[in-house]
């Protein structure tokens, strides 16, 4: 036995729950050609088939773009830090894809290692993630290579699958999912069919190996010399978090505020002394692809990449992790 | 669970400029409580603010042993450093810390130690001499060869001569050619040289090497001629950093977060990591 829904269940679902004021991120056309996550105003703005990945991902529900760590105030010699009040709004995310939802369990690692980020932890205890099975993938997905799939469940509090004539199967992986559409779903014999995932891989181990020694190889300029360095990879990436501090204000008030930053700009290695690190964009290509099938999985025991496809797909050269990777293994060890 | 990033209040107690750049700074918590709760360990580093212009890494250049303050020093650089330049007494400023590991002085018991720097690298070996000095009796010669381009850039210049008085204690000053002043009675060459010819007692020793990347080049050589092992080479990295705290993502030496794992290393420790420093 499974458990349906109907779309236009779905839809007075939603409906509900902005009405008790949560935020709800769904997949939203917002043109011809492009699907983004955006919290949704209406119940009948977002999509629940009929596209591959958004552009972005919704990382930025746990952790946004832009945010305000603290206030201050100056007065002569006195000065006020008035902390950001944590979130409080309980956010629903409806329609992820599965590549996505899979990178909040990685992100955690970083954000609760030997000290814990307050405001994230907070917003990743009020989201509820309800992924939607791919029936289609595009060129550039690769999650089986990662231990994904079509309908993986890792990172999501309930999955749930198109049937076709407007009806969807709800499988719940978590309490929160349960509590979801606890009372929303029938019960049904109709069970979605198992969908084979992208025939795009890459050899993940044999990508690990050749990284314990790759790091000094001159291939790197090769294998990324188109890069522009403009960062579009990072920015819809599920899985990249590396962020900037600065203050935004005046010497009377303001605050510090942190927005996300990406390791392929000039600037994020840059010392006050003038020495850069990483002074080339080849460096900076190489950074990325050791932080996410290296760095991360030596530190947290998990790849910091859901195979989405995003770099690739958002990238304006269509460079990405996957062609580097590609490239890579097509040089051999 | 707190806020890891809002920073505890200081007030500045007194600033001292030591070259035309350079300025050392004393603070304490405006907090009593955090005050008398604070402790670090030499080596370690902070996050020093100046709200509506931003937050920097400095090393926390006190001694340990120095209760109610800590210490740090700035070379006027960007634009925080540039706003601390205005810094007075009274004045307050953020910080966040202590982060990162420390100089294992535990473990220099008994030995003979060498620090070596260069400019503006003396604060992160000043904290380390004056715990030695704190505690002369656990520590064997103790030589320090710092150099600067010129005489003037010489930062600490009045510590160099109360250090010179302890027992068994060595000060070898130097200056690149050319910036040396009439007066100037240190050596002339560069530190690397320098220190080849200082003929320092390097049986059962230590070295802290802290200066700029050409200048820590090529001292190795030298402290490897002179009989020191990788293990018992040290120094500190400077990686830029903006959270300290392991997630921002910017000071990782490939699996290494030098903000947690370091920024004090040992040169066998360095050599196993990818050059990205």
């Amino acid at each position: 036995m499974s458990q349906i829904i109907s779309q236009p269940a779905i839809r007075r679902l939603v409906k509900q729950w902005l009405r008790e004021g949560k935020r709800v991120v769904a997949p939203v056309q917002i043109r011809p050609d492009l699907v983004s996550y955006q919290p949704v105003r209406s119940a009948d703005q977002f999509l629940l088939d009929g596209f591959i990945r958004p552009l972005n991902s919704i990382k930025e529900v746990v952790f946004p773009r832009h945010e305000q760590l603290f206030q201050y105030r100056v007065r002569g010699k006195q000065i006020d830090l008035l902390p950001a009040p944590l979130p409080d709004i309980e956010r629903i995310v409806l329609a992820a894809r599965p590549c996505d939802a899979a990178a909040l369990p990685i992100l955690d690692h970083v954000f609760n290692w030997e000290s814990r980020d307050a405001a994230y932890n907070q917003r990743r205890k009020l989201t509820t993630v309800v992924a939607l099975a791919c029936m289609e993938h595009d060129a550039h997905c690769f999650c089986t290579s990662l231990g994904g799939g079509p309908d993986d469940t890792r990172g999501s509090d309930a999955l749930l699958f198109d049937l076709g004539d407007d009806t969807l199967e709800v499988r719940c992986v978590t309490d929160k999912g349960q509590n979801l559409f606890a009372g929303q779903t029938e019960s049904s014999t109709r069970t979605a069919p198992s969908v084979p995932g992208p025939e795009r891989q890459a050899d993940l181990q044999q990508v690990g190996q050749q990284l314990e020694q790759a790091f000094e190889r001159s291939d790197w300029a090769a294998w990324t010399n188109r890069c522009l360095g403009c960062g579009a990879c990072a920015f819809g990436c599920p899985a990249c978090h590396c962020f900037d501090m600065v203050d935004e204000g005046g010497p009377t008030c303001g605050a510090r505020v942190r927005n996300w930053d990406a390791c392929q700009f000039g600037q994020f290695t840059l010392h006050a002394s003038g020495h850069n690190p990483r002074s080339a964009q080849s460096q900076r290509q190489r950074q990325r692809i050791y932080h996410k099938f290296h760095v991360y999985p030596q530190k947290f025991g998990e790849l910091l990449c859901t195979g989405c496809g995003n770099c690739t797909r958002n990238c304006p050269v269509s460079l990405g992790v996957l062609p580097v990777l590609e490239a890579m293994q097509a040089e051999g060890a | 669970m707190t806020n890891i990033y809002q920073p505890d209040l200081m007030e500045v107690l007194d600033v001292q400029q030591q070259t035309a750049d350079v300025k050392s700074v004393r603070v304490r918590f405006r907090d009593e409580a955090r005050s008398d709760d604070f402790h670090f360990r030499v080596g370690q580093f902070g996050m020093f603010s100046l709200f509506g212009y931003g937050e920097s890494t400095f090393n926390i250049c006190s001694s340990s042993n120095w209760k109610d303050f800590v210490e740090f020093c700035f070379r006027r650089t960007g634009r925080v450093t540039e706003a601390l330049w205005s810094l007075e007494k009274n004045d307050t400023i953020g910080f966040r810390g202590p982060y990162g590991n420390s100089y294992p002085m535990d473990k220099w018991v008994g030995k003979n130690l060498i620090f070596i720097g260069g400019g503006i690298a003396m604060p992160p070996l000043r904290c380390a001499i004056w715990y030695a000095l704190e505690n002369r009796g656990q520590f064997g010669d103790i030589t320090i060869v710092y150099g600067a381009r010129r005489a003037q850039d010489l930062v600490f210049r009045k510590e160099l001569d109360r250090w010179a008085e302890y027992d068994r204690v060595r000060v070898v000053r130097c200056v690149d050619p050319g910036g040396e002043t009439p007066d100037w009675t240190g050596e002339v060459g560069f530190v690397p040289a320098v220190t080849e010819q200082a003929q320092i007692p390097a049986d059962n020793a230590v070295a802290l090497v802290i200066g700029p990347p050409v200048m820590i080049k090529f001292t190795l050589p030298v402290l490897a001629k002179m009989g020191l092992a990788d293990r018992d080479i040290y120094t500190s990295l400077e990686n830029r950093m903006k959270c300290g705290v392991g997630k921002c993502g910017r000071c990782n030496c490939g699996p290494v977060y030098v903000c947690k794992e370091g920024p004090v290393f040992t040169l066998e420790q360095l050599k196993a990591l990818p050059s990205d420093y």
